[in-house]
Order: C-alpha cells, then sequence, then structure tokens
C-alpha cells in the first residue's frame, strides 16, 4: 500500500496525468463581501490536500464551491473534465463523482444508518435493494462499525456518525471526497476514531480535500498544505515545507499560534 | 474532656441491621397520591373539592335524566336516517359494505402499524356483551296504555295499529275528569301536529267536557287490507265489533288474526257545530310504533303494507313515558334493549370484521405481502367506496343513488374521508409552492392560502353552492355534495398547508446540503429527506386539523347537505313527535363526534411515540 502511494506520488510529481480538480480565477461573492479572491489550485487524482487558515478565511466555501454547494461568480472549476456551470445535468454528475463529509454530519434522522447510506445508491444510482445493502454493510465494517446498522443517527456517539455519514458519502463510489472539518463537532475523545478512517481512505488512494485544524493530521497524511486568509491562497506546500520552513509572514504568524 | 468527644466523633451501626418497614400509609398508594394530588395545598383542596363537586352534580343529574325522563326512542326509531340518511333502503347493503370495508381495513392497519392495548379489547368485548345481552333482559314490561286526545272537530279518528292473532286489546271512552288527570294523560297523547297545536287543544282539553250521548260517538275495530276495505277473514263479519260507545264505553275483543287493524271512532250526530268537548280513547294492549316509517320498515315485510287511512294517527312511544318516575328496569326495557336490539347484529358483524382485520394485521406485520395489501386496501378504498356507493350508469346491480339522497353518519363520513385524502397532498403542495424559488408560483400559493384562511368556512361553503356556479355556468351541474367536498378540501388545504410550512421550517438546511451533496435531485430531496421530517414533526398538528376538519363537516347542514346534524335538525323539525326530544337526538350525534374525534387523536398519540414516528436527533 505504502509502495503504491510513493509511485502515485512520483506520477503527480511528474505531471504525467491530468490533474482531477482545477481551479482557475475563481472569484466569490457574498453580497459585496468578497469571499474568495483569484483561487488557482490543481489536484491530482489520489493527492490530500489539506486546507487550513483562521475562521472566515473562506476555505469552507471553497471546497462547497466544488461541488456546487455554493457558486462561484467568476473563473473556471473543472472536475474531472467537466465544467461546473449552470447546467444542472453538470452539477448532478460532478456531485456523483464527489463525496461530501459536513462538520455537523448532516446524517438524516429519521432513515436507520443502513437506509442513511443505501438511499443515494437505490435512488440515484438505482442500484437494486439488496446490492446496495450489502455494499452499505461492507462500508460499515471498513470504518469500523459493523453492528450499528440498524440503528438511528440518535442513537450513536458523535464519532460513529461522522464515521456513518464517510460510508454514506463512499457508498456513492466517488472518486473525490471532501471533508468539511469533520472532527471540528466532536468530543477530544472521538476525534482520534475519525481521523484514523479518514487515514486508511487516504491511503487507499482517494483524491482528498480536508478542511480541517487538525495539525498532526495534516502533517502525517497530507500531500499538500494550503493556507488560506482572507479569502485568497497564502502559501502551499508539502508538510515539510509548510510546518518546517514557511515563507510568508501571515504562515509564520498563525502557525506560531496554533503550535 | 475526651471521652464525649470521643462519642461524638466515632458512630458504629449496630451489627443487626433495623427492619425494613413500609412507608407510612399516607404518603403511597392511593392516599399518597391523593394527598400529593389533589390536596397539597389549602388552594388545591378547595378546587378540588369545587370542580369534584361540580363534575359529580353535573353527571349525576345527566344520569338520573338519560335513565328516568330521557326519550332515547327519537334515536332508535331513526337509527337508518342517522346512519344513512334517505339512501335508498332497497341499495342500503351498498352502505352496509362500504362500512364493513373501512371497519376491516382500520382493524387491518392498526394490526400492522398501532399497538391495540388490551384494555380496549377489553372494553369492546363488555361493550359488546351488553349490547348482545341487553335485549333479552327485562323483556317483560307488560304493553302500555295509549291515550288518544278525541276532538270534535276531527271525525273519523282512525287510530292504526298490528295485531297479532289472540292478542286482547281493550277500547275505552274515557271521559275527562280534571286537569291533573290530563296532565298525565298529555304523556300518552299523539298526533301528527304541531307542537303547538298540540298544547293548546290539550289545554283546551281540560276545560272541555264530553258529554258522550250528546255526539252519539261510535267506536270500531275493523281487520284492514291495504284497501281499507274490511277484511273478511274465515268467512267472519268484516267489522269484528261495532258498538255505540255510549252504551257500555267498553270494547274488550280478542284479534282473530295476525294483521293490521283501525280502531274508528266515528260521529255520527246532526249537531256537527257543536265543537265543544274532548274525550280521551284509552287503547291497552296495542302494539306501539312511532311513525308510519316506523311501522311500515319494522313490520312491513310481515305484514304487508300498512293500509291508507284517512288521517290515520299512529300511537308513539311517548306513552312510556313517566316524567321522573321511569325506573331503571323501565329503562333498560323500553330505551336500552330496543336500541341494543337494532344494532346489535351490526355491531357483532363490525367487531368480528376489525377483529379478523386486526388478526391478519398483527400476524402478518413483518410480509410484504400483507402491508402491500392493506396499503392497496387503503389507497383503493376511495374510489371503491365512492365507486360503491355512486353506483354505475345503466347498471342493474348498482344503479346511480344520486349524493343529494346521501346523508347521516355516511355523509359526515365520506365528507371527512374525502377531505382529509384530497386537502393534504394538496396541503403538501401549497406549502412546498410557498416555499419555492418560483415567485410566481410562490405568490399564488400565499395568494391562495391566505385568502382562504382569511375566510370563515362557512362563506367558503356558501360561494361553492352559490357564487361559483354563477360565474361558471358548467359547474353549476355539479352535485351540491361535490361542491361541497371540494369546499371543505380547499379549506382543511389551505391550514394544512401552514402547518406543513411550519414542519418544513424545522428541517435543517443541513439536510438539504446533505442531500445536494449526494446528487439527489430537488424531487428526491423533498420527498425522501425533508418531507419525512417535516411531517412527523406536524402529525399532532396534522391530525388536529384533520379532526376539526370533521367536526366541519356539520356545517354543510347550513348549505343544505343531510349529514349528522342536518339530518337529526330534519328529524326532530319533520316528525313532529319527535320535536320534544330534540336534547335526546343532539346528545346522541355529540357522543358519536366524540367517541371519533377521541379516537382520532388516540390514535395520532400513539403514531407520536412509535418508533416509525419518532424524530431522533
Amino acid at each position: 500500500m505504502t509502495m503504491q502511494k510513493e509511485e502515485v506520488r512520483v506520477t503527480t510529481n511528474n505531471n504525467s496525468r491530468e490533474p482531477i480538480i482545477i481551479c482557475h480565477g475563481v472569484n466569490k461573492w457574498f453580497g459585496s463581501f468578497h469571499v474568495l479572491k483569484d483561487i488557482d489550485i490543481e489536484v491530482m487524482p489520489q493527492e490530500v490536500v489539506v486546507i487550513i487558515g483562521p475562521s472566515g478565511s473562506g476555505k469552507s466555501t471553497f471546497i462547497r464551491c466544488i461541488n456546487r454547494l455554493e457558486e462561484h461568480q467568476e473563473g473556471q472549476i473543472i472536475v474531472d473534465g467537466i465544467e461546473l456551470s449552470h447546467d444542472v445535468r453538470n452539477i448532478a454528475a460532478i456531485r456523483s463523482e464527489i463525496g461530501m463529509v459536513f462538520q455537523q454530519f448532516n446524517l438524516f434522522p429519521h432513515l436507520t444508518v443502513q437506509q442513511n447510506i443505501t438511499l443515494a445508491p437505490r435512488y440515484v444510482r438505482r442500484q437494486p435493494r439488496h446490492g446496495a445493502d450489502q455494499i452499505a454493510l461492507q462500508l460499515l465494517d471498513r470504518v469500523g462499525i459493523p453492528e450499528q446498522a440498524r440503528k438511528y443517527p440518535g442513537q450513536l456517539s458523535g464519532g460513529q456518525q461522522q464515521r456513518v455519514a464517510i460510508a454514506r458519502a463512499l457508498a456513492m463510489q466517488p472518486k473525490i471526497m471532501l471533508f468539511d472539518e469533520p472532527t471540528s463537532a466532536l468530543d477530544p475523545e472521538m476525534i482520534k476514531e475519525v481521523l484514523d478512517v479518514m487515514k486508511e481512505l487516504a491511503q487507499s488512494g482517494m483524491t482528498m480535500l480536508v478542511v480541517t485544524h487538525e495539525m498532526g493530521f495534516a502533517r502525517e497524511v497530507a500531500d499538500r498544505i494550503v493556507f488560506f486568509d482572507e479569502g485568497r491562497i497564502v502559501e502551499m506546500g508539502p508538510p515539510e515545507h509548510f510546518f518546517n520552513d514557511p515563507q510568508h509572514d501571515r504562515t509564520k504568524l498563525f502557525l506560531s499560534q496554533i503550535l | 474532656m475526651r471521652a464525649p468527644d470521643l462519642e461524638r466523633q466515632i458512630y458504629v451501626a449496630p451489627s443487626e441491621p433495623p427492619a425494613t418497614r413500609r412507608p407510612p400509609a399516607t404518603s403511597v398508594g392511593v392516599l399518597g397520591w391523593l394527598r400529593e394530588n389533589l390536596f397539597s395545598s389549602r388552594l388545591n383542596t378547595v378546587a378540588t373539592l369545587l370542580t369534584g363537586a361540580l363534575i359529580i352534580w353535573f353527571i349525576v343529574a345527566f344520569i338520573i335524566w338519560a335513565i328516568t325522563n330521557a326519550q332515547w326512542s327519537v334515536v332508535t326509531n331513526n337509527l337508518r336516517l342517522i346512519s344513512s340518511g334517505l339512501y335508498p333502503r332497497a341499495e342500503i347493503w351498498r352502505v352496509e359494505l362500504t362500512a364493513a370495508l373501512l371497519v376491516l381495513l382500520t382493524g387491518l392497519g392498526l394490526g400492522i402499524w398501532g399497538r391495540v392495548a388490551r384494555s380496549v379489547w377489553g372494553v369492546v368485548l363488555v361493550a359488546l356483551a351488553v349490547v348482545v345481552i341487553v335485549p333479552f333482559l327485562g323483556a317483560n314490561i307488560p304493553a302500555p296504555t295509549v291515550h288518544l286526545l278525541i276532538e270534535p272537530q276531527r271525525s273519523p279518528a282512525t287510530f292504526v295499529f298490528l295485531g297479532n292473532a289472540g292478542d286482547e286489546i281493550s277500547v275505552e271512552l274515557d271521559p275527562l275528569t280534571d286537569e291533573a288527570d290530563t296532565a298525565t294523560r298529555q304523556l300518552g297523547y299523539v298526533e301528527s301536529q304541531s307542537r303547538t297545536t298540540w298544547s293548546t287543544q290539550s289545554r283546551a282539553a281540560t276545560t272541555g267536557q264530553l258529554d258522550l250521548s250528546d255526539y252519539n260517538l261510535s267506536l270500531a275495530v275493523r281487520v284492514l287490507d291495504s284497501g281499507l276495505s274490511p277484511l273478511s277473514a274465515d268467512g267472519a263479519p268484516a267489522a269484528i265489533v261495532s258498538t255505540p260507545a255510549a252504551e257500555s264505553g267498553t270494547l274488550r275483543i280478542t284479534l282473530p288474526r295476525d294483521g293490521w287493524y283501525a280502531v274508528e271512532v266515528q260521529r255520527d250526530d246532526e249537531d256537527r257545530d257543536n265543537n265543544a268537548g274532548h274525550a280521551w280513547l284509552r287503547i291497552e294492549g296495542v302494539d306501539l310504533f312511532p311513525s308510519l316509517d316506523s311501522a311500515t320498515t319494522g313490520r312491513g315485510a310481515d305484514f304487508g303494507a300498512p293500509p291508507e287511512v284517512d288521517r290515520p294517527i299512529y300511537a308513539e312511544e311517548r306513552a312510556h313515558r313517566f316524567e321522573g318516575a321511569r325506573d331503571f328496569s323501565e329503562f333498560v326495557s323500553l330505551q336500552l334493549a330496543p336500541f341494543f336490539k337494532t344494532i346489535a347484529s351490526e355491531a357483532f358483524i363490525g367487531t368480528a370484521l376489525f377483529a379478523n382485520g386486526w388478526i391478519i394485521g398483527s400476524l402478518g406485520r413483518h410480509e410484504n405481502a400483507v402491508r402491500r395489501a392493506a396499503i392497496a386496501g387503503w389507497a383503493l378504498a376511495g374510489p371503491a367506496i365512492l365507486v360503491i356507493l355512486y353506483g354505475v350508469q345503466g347498471s342493474n346491480t348498482l344503479p346511480i343513488v344520486p349524493s343529494s339522497v346521501w346523508g347521516g353518519l355516511l355523509l359526515t363520513i365520506l365528507l371527512t374521508f374525502v377531505g382529509i385524502t384530497a386537502s393534504f397532498p394538496l396541503g403538501v403542495a401549497l406549502a412546498l409552492g410557498r416555499r419555492s424559488d418560483l415567485p410566481v408560483i410562490k405568490w399564488t400559493c400565499t395568494l391562495l392560502i391566505e385568502v382562504i384562511r382569511g375566510v370563515p368556512l362557512i362563506t367558503i361553503l356558501f360561494m361553492a353552492k352559490l357564487i361559483v356556479p354563477f360565474f361558471w355556468s358548467e359547474l353549476s351541474d355539479i352535485d351540491l355534495t361535490v361542491r361541497m367536498m371540494i369546499g371543505l378540501t380547499l379549506f382543511s388545504a389551505a391550514y394544512l398547508a401552514e402547518n406543513v410550512r411550519g414542519g418544513l421550517q424545522i428541517v435543517p438546511h443541513g439536510q438539504l446540503e446533505a442531500a445536494r451533496a449526494l446528487g439527489m435531485n430537488p424531487f428526491l430531496t423533498t420527498s425522501l429527506i425533508v418531507l419525512p421530517q417535516a411531517l412527523r414533526a406536524v402529525i399532532p398538528a396534522i391530525v388536529g386539523q384533520f379532526i376539526s376538519l370533521f367536526k366541519d363537516t356539520s356545517l354543510v347542514a347550513v348549505v343544505g347537505l343531510f349529514e349528522l346534524v342536518g339530518i337529526v335538525d330534519t328529524i326532530v323539525s319533520g316528525q313532529p313527535v319527535y320535536r320534544p326530544y330534540q336534547r335526546e337526538a343532539y346528545i346522541f350525534i355529540a357522543i358519536i363526534y366524540f367517541v371519533i374525534s377521541y379516537a382520532m387523536s388516540d390514535v395520532s398519540r400513539r403514531l407520536e411515540t412509535s418508533g416509525a414516528g419518532s424524530v431522533r436527533r
């Protein structure tokens, strides 16, 4: 597994493969507030990008733009060769390629864990019920809670809920996973179980964009770290560079405050 | 110095633990509960005593009235009208089929999705036992005496009754004695005329005196065929007895055969202008029924249609009425028994069907086939019922029964059923439309909701009846009943939309985002994620809305439909013999309304607390 990962990095560095996400000159405003300013970034397949930055810096808004939960007003976002536009079919196509995990889990409280996971495959992908159930059980096994399939989300702990949310996103067999502060709403004891699942996912070769404040996770798992401030990318680079040799003053200030 | 100090600081419990004792009697059990809840403070005690006294006073007064005084025969004798209105008697099986279908489906649904508490079954079984057993109790009340007021202006006065071979009856002209006498006998007085005339006449009756010889009254008892021609039975004389009343005043006869009889009071004198004086005609031993309708329906099958006579008089059960003096056994045999006898077979079949449905449902609760059958049954029930009740054009088995003759409980339930099933999707659609991103849809829905909510229901019903056909003449062809259904549906849908909108607002935005992020389109998001959560949150409000819709159907009485209130109104105003018994009739339908409303709210409470219904976060 690790070997494979190294190979991937090599190919990524050689630019021999097409980037799976291309953002070019992305701008967004909330009313008159300029929240994203000229964002340019390319993400390679199987790359793990961790996005950090202070609150209100636009990092969440940025990853929500990638699956069109937020609409950007200027620039281009191209995901897996499809440009995000007003075309509803494009949006649907892109969303089915991208899984997303939210800070507040957003599990469907009226459905059991298993139904939460199988809902989208059955109704969006039109998979037969039996097959979807099988996949759901495999995914629950993968995130470490196979015994909770018949419970309702409200009966689970926060960490378990977030792992169900990851399984739910994976059930659509996405090429890219977006994580929007997945551990911020969790008790400290439960953060690790979620991060472990995410690490396993990263090692399996999933392309991931992770907004987080978990610096340990970033240092260990990220291929690249992107630092956002006031709606722009201030600094970007591999973890060794980012944590040990930051260039920008804002980055240095941020790191000095959190480390 | 040291010793007392130690004594204070060190304690060792005795090796034998103290015996466990019961708590004081005043803090547990019934006494404890009473003390804690009813007499906890001075104010509470006063409130308890006052309300308790009020409630007990009211209940006791009601029960005493219901047993000794009330005439429930108005209900018993009009059960067909109350249950199905003027629905043709020959087609009544269609109403029964409908009721059977609904009862079976309700049982099935409760068996699958609900939990019927064991105590409910206990109550049902006890009620059923009472219904079946009571008709056999205390049936040995002697046939009552009928008093008829004979007025000089009315000649001949013909009292029609049904007799069986071997019955002994006595007919007697009974002179008026004093005012007290009149007061009691009024109770036995029956006449097809308004109550005002009745009381005027009875007052006049107290003052008049009848000299039988003056009028030359004669009494005759005849067996009748439907043509009123005296029938000769086995060669016997047509008129059995014809006695000048003046001679003895009393006529005793043994009836020779089963059939219709008439007691005729004939006045045969020249002094026709002398209208002073009244008399009572006392008849003993005849079977009583309150009206032509009841005589026909009850006994027509055995004896044929009653004969057509001039100015017929029917005895009424007011003869049973002894103000404030009827004892409990008379109440049971004269009031309860006939009622229970009338409903016994229906109640029995209904309970059996319900139990069957419930057993199938609870055994097959996890079988997909049973669940699918129940859902399909409910889905098809609406159209099927309407077809069964309305009929098919040109069919012999299901001839058209225009909805204008639907009435009673049948119409109330139909209006509610149609109102609920139609207003639910419409209300949800309006609620979603009001939250739509498209301004035109949003404004239209908002306008519709606000206009309907800003207008009393009765106005909408009148609009449906009068104004709408005025604008669109095609609509005037539509049945009034259908127009009322539309009016009720619109009204209910507008309120429902606001309830549902409240539910939509509590679904967090994150749920929408999660659904969208999974690639679900707006339709899937709404139907699979938003609505299930929103509706579950507002189940109590929705059921409350449906209960008030059920009660609001009574307003169509004002527009001229004969649902429960309308038909009772017609019974007590259209059949003068029942005019004094409005209280009994309205109390009876109040009980019907209460039972159904309570059942609905009970089901809703179960839905809220059941596993499927509770929203878990």
